[in-house]
């Protein structure tokens, strides 16, 4: 982790809350060295932070950056600097590019070059199986090598419960969490949305609770059995939810995120919104039942939330529903997203965007003196209008134009402002 | 939408039947009985629509209806351009929307669309000013089809209100049956479906209708009874055991017939499986009005494209 030294800063009159320990408190708190410091810093630069609120950065585990392969969409910078904006510090990126990241030494150039990025700090996650086709092992301890901070299945749900089995055997010793998209294939079809009522409204095909459901089990169950550390990215359905809890009260080691925007979003808009493909998603958006289940789940602390951003273009967006690629971009609104659906209840978002994934990653998400200053800002009480990505290259924001509760004033990585829109 | 005139229809497409309002059903329907007089005519030819384009474009295969839009439009004397994929750029990768921007590019004044997807028409609705048929759009809807059945009922039911409508096949993935259902039901009627379980999921009550699973059990009742095509071919894997079981539980035969209201009608979209939804004696049967339901196709077509596009149903472009 970078530690640099910049000039000191204090944030004056502050409130801070520290989701992990459970601590809060209001006042001046001190960065010095790129951490938080117990005492005031001389020639500090001050930031008048009365009536903001500072929490531990966010972290993303899970977003699409198109580097490399689909640079249109999103690259390191442009994700980065999305992530910042977003609150992010830590945004790690899925291996479903074009090469997929399935060797070390893609991962390892491609984390070089990431270094360089300004916004949120950039890592990668590398593939399961080569080429994300869920048949061969990737050459796992190479990517681990390399840097990698995950491993994942890149979206393309292991339908094979062999394999899944050998790869998260094989993955275990290394220590990494192990990210899972919950998912039946061929029970998905061709499936576009939920299915149900108003799947048979607007005559698109349904994709059934079920598959996710029988994918969370199979997760699980495979989980139990070997005793590998999965992380489902991410779970949708009041079903999904019970398992995921059923389990881990067992003891099983399966944690869940669940997408910001499916706290706010019900199939339902699919309809009112005339087939606008910024809402082809997966997993679908759940119907009202599902999605309060999900927001219940937040404020319980028994699941994590993720931006699920995967930006796209116009190109890839401007086609009938179906043949649209599912997906939004979210780590801009990710916080306000979650915010506005839990009543501005910000210690719970606290928890599930910043301490849950950061855990997720093996790190310490503390706000106490000496630890690293990785940091957010925020008002949780401004209202913004969500719009169309402003540092994002995405084009699909589905809730561009909604009014939403949170605004990220400055985001912090080991000391150092990585976004600010307050002149700090 | 949204006019102050309740005679004039402001609306500027014709997408679905879903929200449209019984007066505007009522209507189109009306205007479809008035304007069928045309086509008795020698010279059956209107100088309502002279000088207006009305393009079709069809990314499905359909002969009859792409025909009935395109007579529709020339018995108007509108000027009729066609395009239907097979020999069109979409063999080149042309997205739906730049074969729409070109089509715009000759300022038509409606375009009438048949696409395998659902919402496609929508999306073209919304992206440009001109008038907007939806002649099928996936299994969504084909409103003129829901139109020109509920115009044969009515020419022999007189009312729709209270009237008990069954439909038969695969219900979960017909256009036809989605359009009927949302139609009939602001025109007061009733609607009950049977099909297999796998075409016809009690989750169909959400829409409003009854659901069942053999014919045998909403013949009896039926004021109409409404056989769907099944196509085979466009089945997803597992749907159906075969076409013997499947004629066997939801074909629709003389002896079911028998057990029917005497004035029932036996109706269907077309084109006809012998001997899988209906034997041959009920298709060619006095029940059936088949053959009505065509030519009241072509007078319910003409009346959307007055009603749309005609001096007197306004002007969609004008603003």
């Amino acid at each position: 982790m970078r530690v640099q030294a910049e000039r000191p800063v204090v944030l004056r009159g502050v409130r801070w809350i520290c989701p992990a320990s459970g601590r809060r408190g209001d006042g001046d708190i001190f960065i010095v060295d790129g951490r938080i410091a117990e005492s005031r810093p001389g020639d500090a630069r001050v930031v008048d932070a009365r009536g903001l609120t500072l929490l531990p950065h966010f972290v993303e585990v899970a977003a699409h950056l198109g580097d490399p392969g689909y640079l249109w969409r999103e690259d390191l910078v442009s994700g980065s600097a999305a992530g910042a904006m977003g609150g992010f510090g830590l945004v790690v990126a899925t291996p479903d590019t074009d090469p997929v990241i399935d060797r070390g030494a893609l991962l390892g150039d491609l984390q070089a070059r990431a270094s360089g990025v300004t916004g949120a700090e950039v890592r990668f996650a590398g593939a399961l199986t080569v080429g994300l086709k869920g048949e061969e092992l990737a050459e796992i301890g190479s990517l681990v090598d390399a840097g990698a901070v995950a491993l994942s299945d890149g979206g393309q749900a292991i339908a094979d419960g062999l394999v899944l089995r050998r790869a998260l055997d094989y993955s275990r010793p290394f220590g990494l969490p192990v990210l899972l998209r919950p998912g039946e294939p061929l029970l998905e079809a061709d499936g576009v949305v939920h299915e149900g009522a108003v799947a048979l409204e607007v005559g698109l095909r349904g994709i059934p609770a079920a598959a996710e459901e029988i994918g969370v089990g199979r997760a699980i169950a495979l989980a139990r059995q070997t005793g590998a550390r999965v992380h489902l990215n991410a779970i949708s359905t009041a079903q999904s939810v019970a398992q995921v809890r059923d389990a881990r009260q067992q003891g099983v080691r399966v944690t869940a995120s669940a997408p910001a925007r499916a706290l706010l979003l019900t199939d339902a808009d699919v309809d009112h919104s005339d087939y606008d493909t910024s809402l082809r998603l997966v997993p679908p958006l759940r119907p009202e039942l599902d999605r309060l289940a999900l927001v219940d789940a937040v404020r319980r602390g028994d699941i994590c939330l993720t931006s699920a951003h995967l930006p796209l273009s116009r190109v890839e967006k401007e086609h009938e529903f179906e043949r649209a690629m599912p997906g939004a971009a979210g780590l801009e609104t990710a916080f306000a997203a979650a915010l506005t659906a839990l009543d501005g209840d910000i210690e719970a978002v606290g928890r599930a965007l910043a301490v849950g994934p950061a855990e997720l990653l093996g790190r310490r998400p503390r706000l106490e003196a000496g630890a690293v200053a990785n940091l957010v800002l925020v008002d949780s009480e401004a209202t913004i209008q969500a719009a169309q990505p402003a540092a994002s290259r995405g084009v699909n924001e589905p809730l561009a134009g909604r009014s939403l509760r949170g605004r990220v004033v400055g985001t912090m990585v080991a000391g150092r402002w990585v976004y600010s829109s307050i002149g700090a | 939408m949204g006019s102050t005139e309740p005679k004039r229809t402001r609306r500027k497409d014709m997408l679905g039947l879903r929200g449209v309002s019984r007066a505007e059903i009522t209507q189109i329907l009306d205007t479809a009985a008035r304007i069928r007089a045309v086509n008795r005519r020698r010279v059956k030819k209107v100088p309502t629509l002279r000088g207006r384009t009305v393009v079709s474009a069809f990314f499905e295969n359909s002969t009859r209806t792409r025909m009935s839009f395109d007579l529709a439009a020339k018995r108007l004397s509108a000027d009729v351009l066609g395009f239907s994929a097979s020999s069109s750029s979409t063999r080149k990768g042309e997205t739906l929307m730049d074969t729409a921007r070109n089509i715009d590019a000759w300022r038509p004044d409606a375009l009438i669309i048949r696409h395998p997807c659902a919402g496609a028409p929508h999306m073209l609705a919304k992206a440009f000013p001109w008038s907007v048929i939806n002649a099928g759009d996936g299994i969504h809807e084909h409103p003129t089809q829901a139109l020109l059945d509920m115009l044969t009922m009515r020419d022999h039911l007189g009312n729709l209100e209270g009237r008990r409508v069954a439909i038969v096949g695969d219900i979960l993935h017909s256009r036809v049956a989605r359009s009927n259902i949302f139609g009939l039901r602001t025109m007061g009627a009733q609607v009950v479906v049977a099909g297999p379980g796998t075409m016809c999921p009690k989750q169909l009550e959400s829409l409003g209708v009854e659901v069942r699973h053999r014919i045998d059990e909403v013949v009896e009742d039926a004021d109409v009874i409404m056989m769907l095509r099944i196509q085979r071919e466009r089945l997803g894997r597992a749907m159906m055991t075969g076409v013997a079981e499947y004629a066997g539980l939801y074909g629709l035969d003389i002896d079911r017939l028998r057990r029917a209201h005497p004035e029932v009608l036996v109706m269907h979209p077309g084109p006809i499986n012998r001997g899988v939804e209906m034997t041959p004696d009920v298709a060619d049967g006095d029940r059936s009005v088949v053959l009505e339901q065509v030519s009241n196709g072509l007078a319910v077509r003409m009346a959307l494209l007055y009603l749309l596009l005609g001096e007197e149903g306004g002007d969609a472009r004008a603003s």
